[in-house]
């Protein structure tokens, strides 16, 4: 493919997703070796940024000899540079070398402590060999510095809940709810961490996230599934009042009915598997 | 007043060359400050407690999305009496003298030096070498008051003042080549004199803001924020007016 595109076009197609921070590896890779190996007068001083990105997307696709081959171009153009020690780092680590990989970033971090990206690259090491407490306790040293880096909150969400400590999982993503108020998929997720942890309370308030989620996307399935099983739960509840069990029946019956009308519209043919389903949950939920 | 005819030689002798010293000098006053520029050593704390900063920020604004008990113990952790960050983290106040702190002092010297030097001594040199004569004449008329300022050299006391010397017209050249810097140089070059007068009468400003003021007055906005529940009654916001579900909402960005 890339032997019958342009060299412009190739070009401006790399030059493009560096900008937009585009992470397709395969093609990058594809793409940035064939510039690379047929066109390197021509490019002049965008080889070194274009190194950068073909290492990161070999790095990616496991093509280790190709980023072999571009991070030592860099590191040799440019010696002292913390980027191009990083780009150093990440290829150890590729190669499985933990240790000197936690060396080289050490080093960098001795030279410029403010450098975030580093610090993250160690959170990655420890994900690397599977640890995943020290990851968090490194993730967590970085978070205490960079409080408002919402992917950092993210990353620290997903290893709690691989760790199963949901109540902290719940705090991250009340983080991430904190920057981004208006995104469903947070509220959403928030919602079905408190439904993992149980108890009338978290399902209480489960519901009303799961809510929220539709109020903002109302074609988000997973929410009204989620509020479905939340009234039901709390409808069929042994402690529950008369009063919450009749709003809890009103919004679980609600929620069915949207969700009826959403599979017709989309699949026909699946509306009697979902009335068998929805059967089910009548008669399972009597305790 | 008078139309004075002036020696066609002045302009291809005096107006042009003046013109393209002014360019090139700006051109090259870019490229020097490019290579003495140093890098700027970023300071660990300085940007953890602008994120602080921030991230209390978003807690007041968007605090409402959460549920009660977490917006509490966000807000306990910023600004309890005796555990909360506000209160217990004391930050020295930025050095605002410029003549004690080192680094600062140098790039103030590097500022002057590339920037206000060049212009004082090529306009003092073209003054010097192009005296004796006016260069070209302002389409507006101008008051006597402008005469000493603008026809150095020139010792005609009855001379319209709209008749000026080559110095104006170096200065005239210095804000006028301003736009052809951005075009050639892209934005926020550094041949652009202007710009740095502007921060020099912005100074007075606070450079950066100094942490301890800041963790205080952001203590005093959190303390009074209240936390009303955005989703105290969502479901019934959400089912209320809408019982059948071709009523309710739906964005079709995706169909």
């Amino acid at each position: 493919m890339a032997a019958t595109m342009d060299f412009e076009d190739v070009r401006d197609k790399l030059r493009k997703w560096r900008e937009d921070k585009v992470r397709n590896s395969t093609e990058t890779a594809e793409l940035g070796e064939y510039l690379l190996a047929n066109y390197r007068r021509k490019l002049g001083d965008e080889v070194w940024p274009l190194f950068e990105q073909v290492s990161i997307a070999s790095l990616d696709c496991g093509k280790l000899s190709l980023a072999r081959l571009c991070i030592h171009a860099v590191r040799e153009q440019f010696p002292q540079s913390s980027r191009s020690k990083r780009l150093h780092g990440m290829l150890e680590e590729a190669e499985g070398d933990f240790e000197s990989a936690k060396e080289t970033y050490e080093e960098i971090l001795k030279g410029d402590p403010a450098n975030g990206l580093v610090m993250k690259r160690l959170v990655a090491i420890h994900k690397g060999k599977n640890d995943i407490p020290s990851a968090i306790k490194e993730l967590n040293k970085y978070i205490a510095s960079f409080m408002s880096d919402s992917e950092a909150w993210m990353e620290l969400a997903e290893l709690y809940i691989q760790e199963q400590d949901y109540s902290k999982a719940a705090f991250c993503f009340e983080e991430l709810i904190l920057y981004n108020p208006h995104h469903h998929l947070y509220h959403q997720r928030y919602a079905e961490i408190l439904y993992t942890q149980g108890g009338i309370d978290n399902l209480e308030i489960a519901r009303k996230y799961f809510a929220q989620a539709v109020k903002l996307n109302s074609n988000n399935i997973r929410a009204l599934y989620g509020m479905l099983l939340c009234a039901y739960h709390i409808a069929s509840s042994s402690k529950s009042t008369a009063k919450k069990k009749t709003e809890n029946t009103k919004y679980a019956s609600w929620a069915k009915v949207q969700l009826d009308y959403k599979y017709k519209q989309s699949e026909p043919k699946d509306e009697e598997v979902l009335g068998e389903m929805f059967d089910r949950l009548a008669i399972t939920s009597g305790n | 007043m008078a139309e004075l005819l002036l020696d066609t030689n002045i302009r291809f002798w005096v107006v042009l060359p003046i013109v393209f010293i002014t360019f090139f000098v700006g051109i090259i006053r870019h490229y020097v400050s490019l290579l003495l520029s140093s890098q700027k050593k970023v300071d660990l704390q300085k940007v953890s407690d602008g994120q602080v900063l921030m991230r209390s920020k978003l807690l007041r604004e968007n605090g409402k999305y959460l549920p009660k008990r977490s917006f509490q113990m966000r807000k306990h952790y910023f600004n309890d009496e005796e555990t909360g960050f506000f209160k217990t983290q004391n930050r020295e106040p930025a050095m605002q003298n410029p003549m004690a702190d080192p680094s600062m002092l140098t790039e103030m010297m590097k500022g002057n030096l590339t920037n206000i030097l060049p212009m004082i001594v090529i306009g003092g040199w073209i003054n010097w070498t192009f005296s004796g004569f006016v260069i070209t004449k302002v389409p507006f008329p101008l008051t006597l008051r402008f005469k000493p300022m603008l026809q150095r050299g020139v010792e005609l006391a009855s001379l319209d003042a709209s008749w000026v010397s080559s110095a104006s017209w170096y200065f005239l050249n210095v804000f006028g080549l301003r736009s052809v810097y951005s075009l050639i140089l892209g934005e926020n070059n550094a041949a652009d004199q202007t710009r740095l007068m502007q921060q020099q009468m912005a100074q007075p400003m606070a450079m950066a803001p100094d942490p301890a003021k800041a963790f205080k007055a952001e203590w005093e906005t959190l303390e009074i924020v209240d936390h009303k529940w955005m989703l105290a009654n969502v479901e019934d916001e959400l089912i209320g007016n809408t019982p059948y579900p071709s009523d309710v909402y739906v964005k079709n960005k995706y169909q």
